[in-house]
């Protein structure tokens, strides 16, 4: 019974704490939009726009309300799900968002499966060849590919294989007009998002790879390896469930927290490839003071976030027998 | 000479450009009947949002029509390709600097007009546009019929500026700063108000250029780049030294009134200078409500006059529009104030060899909103204006007016007792038809007038507000009442996009209808989205493209010019 009681507390404190953020998410969201410069109808300046006009469209939008009222009909929508409609588009905010967030997990979903899995297998290797030319070439093709710009490398890419080689097309992630049929439409999409996927894995491999590699070098070099070695288990065995195991943790823990960021955007990918994504929308919320759109969106990702931490919490479980043995220990 | 080179080139081609004739034809031969109906089937909008990839899309045949191009490197790349058509055009855009005329020291008339001689226009232009840019020398762009050559000038000349500074009693202190009179302290650091160099990287170059320009004449000036949105916020607020900013005009004079009077000198008005003249303000009035066009342009030339005397802001330039178009289409409608991506081209248009197919016109952005009482970007337009049409329209090649949805109207002005009034007579066409195969009539101008009125529907509310009544004394005759005299009435309500009855009166939320996912109640094969525009509205895959049909009954006739009377 103490021990179930011990666990309950520690995971109550985990989901306690959670739903502390989320308040303070969702009033920091209200204050903070509210507190920047202007509002959305200040950042209409054409002439033919009168004063009188802009008035009516306060209160259309509800900002004529006192703020109290504005912050009860904001918390109702964020906690009912029903973020209510958009100021810029005039279409309820979960529609807008349903019609980006696919391509944008995608595109950004993939890319980071694709280059995470990419720089993990490129770190170990670098890091089982120290000193050697694979090592020199994941080192610094990891530096270069992490500090190239990104759109930089999207428009070499896309003036390659979109322009000069014509193989992949120039925007979009569909044809015009589109294929029918269900399959040639999944082709369709995948020589659409296979370009500006592809940018993000070598923009993102090297992060991955660099921080593999150090983790990995440093594990090698641990007195468990080496009894390992002693006791003659094969080199694959020493790596992959001794050595390996052992960086999983934190490597769970980066990839998990790159998760919210497959549905908040990528702006600049978005722009270069003409893509329907999250990231634009959500840059346009935010300048365009829209606060419907833009409240729901960050309540969302910091919704994900935390979902992604407390998912961290518990692969780091999983994957690493040290903590269950300390939580047992602890119980 | 390598510099010369750069920097000339573009210029001369420019100046080509300008002197080139038209394609189709000349102000007096233009006659929409000639263009329609439209040869296109299809049509599609293509959403590519990155310039670059926009003009790999055109050169690559991806897009047939790409207009707004704004970089000059884009330009010279395009005008060497010899599949390309070019076109540029007077645009209405203007730059300026603006000062907060409510405090010390920019309330000094002789101070602004000092810091006037000091900038350089041309130099700017050259410098900055390669060209493609013309410096500006009055408040209003140069493509307005309304534009008056005959005002105060202020050529660049720094040492004048120093002399009249100087005759005005100011002095200079040891730092080169000047000194007011009557003051024995030098001017402090002024700030300029600019958006940050990321976002506006052409804005916060020029702001930087005047701040060096005016610390030349020893105006101590720094640039303050912000957020966008914290400057007009500033801006609202009074809260500013000075500031650059960019306004896109439209082809009437009468903005000069939101801008320069002392009415408009409130929060969320436009009047940011905050100039208060009561003989500009009694000119702006006379402008405002001219009973007739002769009357407007008297008082739009005072105006300009008046403003160029009394610098609330300064006139740096006025950008000009580029569009281009592929040369495997023909019959493309250009001129010195339209460029070859509007209406009358994707009208008119059809492919040099002969071959049906689709025309692909690019959209810079994603458009925001669909529901034509809310849109307001220009995206938004360039998709709804193929579906509705007005009751007037503009001549592409000298902006006067046409016959559009009317086939001609009349302004009078009531005998009025108590006050004079404008009232607008329409006469409609009668073989138009909606895209639904309903019949317009005039009950369909008067159902969108009162509806936009009665809703106070912001977008349209200064173009309605002072609508009256509305009679019908036929079936195609439509005669509106306005509460004041004004000439610019004809444009405010001829220009209103034209909505039909029997879709509106069904509509009870205007803030959120979204015609593109209904139907239209007497034809099921088209969406809500009901105009009398020469294309029929298909469907808006978001953030890909907007396909359109043409529209079957779309027939353009006009009667010869000079049918249409104005008295």
């Amino acid at each position: 019974m103490k021990r179930r009681g011990l666990t309950g507390n520690y995971w109550f404190m985990r989901v306690a704490s959670a739903f502390l953020v989320i308040f303070a998410v969702l009033v920091l969201n209200f204050i903070l939009f509210r507190m920047m410069p202007g509002d959305p109808v200040s950042t209409i300046i054409d002439p033919g726009f009168s004063p009188e006009a802009k008035a009516e469209l306060r209160k259309m939008y509800g900002l004529d309300l006192p703020l109290t009222a504005q912050f009860f009909k904001y918390a109702r929508q964020m906690l009912t799900f029903n973020f209510g409609i958009s100021f810029l588009t005039g279409r309820p905010v979960w529609n807008e968002l349903a019609s980006r967030i696919p391509n944008t997990v995608a595109l950004l979903g993939t890319a980071l499966l694709l280059s995470s899995l990419l720089g993990t297998w490129l770190g170990i290797k670098a890091a089982l060849n120290r000193g050697r030319w694979l090592e020199k070439i994941v080192l610094w093709g990891g530096a270069i590919s992490f500090s190239f710009p990104s759109f930089f490398i999207q428009l070499i890419l896309l003036m390659c294989f979109a322009y000069l080689i014509p193989i992949f097309p120039l925007r979009g992630s569909v044809s015009i007009p589109p294929p029918t049929g269900f399959l040639p439409a999944m082709v369709d999409y995948a020589r659409h998002m296979a370009l500006p996927v592809f940018s993000l894995v070598l923009l993102g491999f090297g992060g991955w790879a660099l921080y593999v590699r150090n983790l990995m070098v440093k594990v090698m070099s641990e007195d468990f390896v080496l009894m390992a070695r002693a006791k003659g288990l094969p080199q694959r065995m020493i790596i992959w469930k001794h050595a390996f195991r052992t960086i999983l943790p934190p490597v769970i823990t980066v990839f998990l927290l790159a998760l919210p960021g497959t549905v908040s955007g990528a702006i600049i990918t978005e722009t270069v490839f003409s893509l329907h994504g999250v990231g634009r929308f959500l840059l346009e919320a935010v300048s365009g003071h829209d606060y419907p759109a833009a409240g729901a969106a960050f309540f969302l990702l910091a919704l994900l976030t935390i979902f992604s931490n407390l998912m961290a919490d518990l692969a780091y479980g999983i994957a690493d027998p040290r903590v269950r043995v300390e939580k047992r220990n602890n119980r | 000479m390598k510099h010369i080179v750069k920097t000339w080139i573009p210029a001369l081609f420019l100046a080509v450009m300008l002197t080139l004739p038209v394609q189709t034809g000349s102000a007096a031969e233009f006659d929409p009947a000639r263009l329609g109906p439209p040869h296109v089937e299809d049509l599609y909008m293509v959403i590519i949002r990155d310039p670059d990839a926009q003009v790999l899309a055109l050169e690559k045949g991806d897009i047939d029509i790409l207009g707004d191009i704004f970089r000059p490197s884009d330009v010279e790349r395009l005008s060497k390709n010899p599949e390309i058509d070019l076109s540029l055009s007077m645009a209405f855009h203007g730059f300026f600097l603006g000062f907060n005329l409510r405090e010390e020291p920019w309330s000094r008339l002789e101070l602004r007009q000092a810091a006037w001689q000091s900038i350089p226009r041309e130099e700017l232009v050259r410098d900055i546009f390669s060209g493609y840019a013309a410096p500006l020398s009055t408040f209003l762009p140069p493509s307005s019929q309304y534009f008056e050559k005959d005002v105060l000038n202020y050529p660049y000349d720094p040492e004048k500026a120093r002399t009249l500074l100087k005759e005005k009693g100011w002095t200079l202190s040891s730092n080169g700063h000047v000194i007011p009179p009557g003051s024995d302290t030098a001017l402090e650091k002024m700030s300029i108000l600019s958006p940050t160099a990321q976002v506006a990287p052409t804005t916060f170059e020029l702001a930087t250029r005047i701040a060096g320009y005016l610390e030349n004449i020893g105006i101590p000036a720094q640039v303050e780049p912000m957020d966008f949105a914290t400057m007009l916020s500033r801006l609202d607020n009074h809260n500013f030294d000075s500031y650059v900013l960019a306004w896109s005009m439209t082809r009437d004079p009468d903005s000069l009134y939101s801008f320069y009077h002392s009415s408009m000198d409130i929060k969320g008005g436009y009047n940011i200078p905050g100039i208060h003249n009561p003989s500009l303000d009694t000119v702006l009035e006379n402008l405002r409500y001219s009973p007739d066009r002769e009357s407007g342009e008297k008082y739009a030339s005072l105006a300009q006059k008046e403003l160029s005397r009394l610098v609330p802001v300064i006139p740096v330039y006025s950008r000009y529009s580029i569009g281009a178009v592929s040369r495997k289409w023909t019959n493309i409608v250009k001129s010195d104030v339209t460029t070859g991506d509007n209406i009358w081209t994707l009208i008119g248009t059809k492919p040099v060899d002969g071959k049906e197919r689709s025309l692909y016109w690019c959209l810079p952005e994603e458009p925001r909103a669909l529901n034509p009482f809310t849109a307001s970007t220009a995206y938004d337009w360039q998709v709804l204006g193929l579906v509705y049409g007005s009751l007037i329209s503009v001549d592409p090649y000298n902006l006067e007016d046409i016959p559009w949805l009317a086939e001609s109207w009349e302004i009078k002005t009531s005998d009025d007792k108590e006050r004079a009034k404008t009232i607008l007579e329409f006469r409609l066409r009668e073989d138009v038809k909606w895209h639904d195969g309903e019949p317009f009539t005039g009950k369909d101008v008067k159902a969108t007038i009162e509806f936009l009125r009665d809703n106070r529907i912001p977008r349209y509310l200064d173009n309605v507000k002072d609508v009256e009544k509305i009679l019908l004394p036929d079936k195609y005759t439509v005669r509106i009442y306005m509460k004041r005299t004004s000439f610019w009435y004809l444009h405010g309500i001829g220009g209103l996009p034209v909505f039909p009855e029997h879709i509106i009166k069904d509509v009870d939320n205007w803030q959120n209808w979204q015609p593109t996912s209904l139907r239209s109640p007497v034809n099921s094969k088209v969406t809500g989205l009901v105009g009398t525009g020469p294309y029929i509205f298909e469907e808006y895959r978001t953030g890909e493209y907007v396909k359109f049909r043409v529209n079957p009954w779309f027939v353009q006739t006009t009667p010869p010019r000079g049918d249409n009377q104005i008295r």
